[in-house]
């Protein structure tokens, strides 16, 4: 379906772009984690290195290692560096 | 999928097909409406299938009881399961 | 490839790697488990032993409308966990 896109970012080409970096992660609940990307796979699982749990823009749990089920997630952002 | 028919064609020649428009507005604005109460709006890079999206340059609109919270982000990739409507050209505001 | 291979290349690497160990599961309804991984398939269907369950619940207060947040927990020695209600998957802590 994407042929028209030449040039284009596509979802896959985003995902292998942020492989090892800082990212956030949303789901629908609300809820980001932020974290380094360790890797994901076609359903939007997701495993994640030093992971903070942010509720409500408030820090409510830290994870050495996580594993995010991809049908929660709502979108995969990079994280602005300053 | 089911096919347009010939006559529906001819009847109205400016018929392009869901995927022909958002391929359309790869490069410019978009505004996502998400199930519930969320919208999204930044500059279209890509897509796929399932209509995931990159979107670069994203203003992130959630309404909550206490207001409309608003947030910045470079590159998202939008999961397309909680599309609602997307409209091309961006939020109406801003044009 | 060895059979005992631990580096992570797919996500679910990072669960196989924790079988037999103590993991952390997050469940839609404010539900914690903490338990021994015993098995666990590509939906994330679960086996654990040995679990601690914790049911967050707020209520609020009729008169001063506080928000009351209150914790219960209880000891399961065997359950299955079916895969939709999964949103995370921690291992241990490895030190």
């Amino acid at each position: 379906m994407a042929e028209g896109q030449s040039g284009a970012k596509t979802p896959a080409d985003f995902l292998k772009s942020i492989k090892g970096k800082a990212v956030i992660v949303k789901l629908n609940s609300g809820v980001d984690y932020r974290g380094v990307l360790a890797c994901l796979d076609g359903y939007m699982n997701i495993a994640m290195e030093q992971t903070e749990e942010y509720v409500n823009g408030q820090l409510k749990n830290k994870y050495g290692d996580c594993f995010i089920r991809g049908n929660n997630v709502l979108y995969i952002s990079t994280v602005r560096q300053a | 999928m089911i096919a347009p028919k010939k006559q529906n064609l001819h009847g109205n020649p400016s018929q392009i097909l869901p995927s022909e428009l958002i391929d359309r507005c790869v490069g410019s604005k978009v505004w996502v409406v998400l199930r519930g109460d969320k919208e999204i709006e930044g500059t279209l890079r890509g897509f796929d299938v399932f209509v995931n999206m990159v979107l670069e340059d994203v203003t992130e609109y959630e309404i909550t009881p206490e207001g409309r919270k608003v947030n910045h982000l470079d590159q998202i990739l939008l999961n397309g399961n909680n599309i609602a409507v997307l409209v091309p050209g961006g939020k109406p505001e801003d044009s | 490839m060895a059979e005992e291979d631990n580096t992570v290349r797919e996500p679910l690497d990072l669960i196989r790697l924790s079988l037999d160990e103590k993991v952390y599961v997050k469940l839609k309804g404010e539900r914690e488990l903490r338990g021994k991984l015993h098995a666990y398939d590509q939906h994330l269907n679960i086996i654990l032993g040995d679990v601690e369950e914790t049911v967050t619940t707020v209520e609020i207060d009729e008169e001063t409308f506080e928000e009351i947040i209150k914790t219960n927990k209880r000891m399961v020695p065997y359950l299955f966990v079916r895969g939709d209600g999964v949103i995370l998957v921690s291992p241990p802590l490895r030190s």
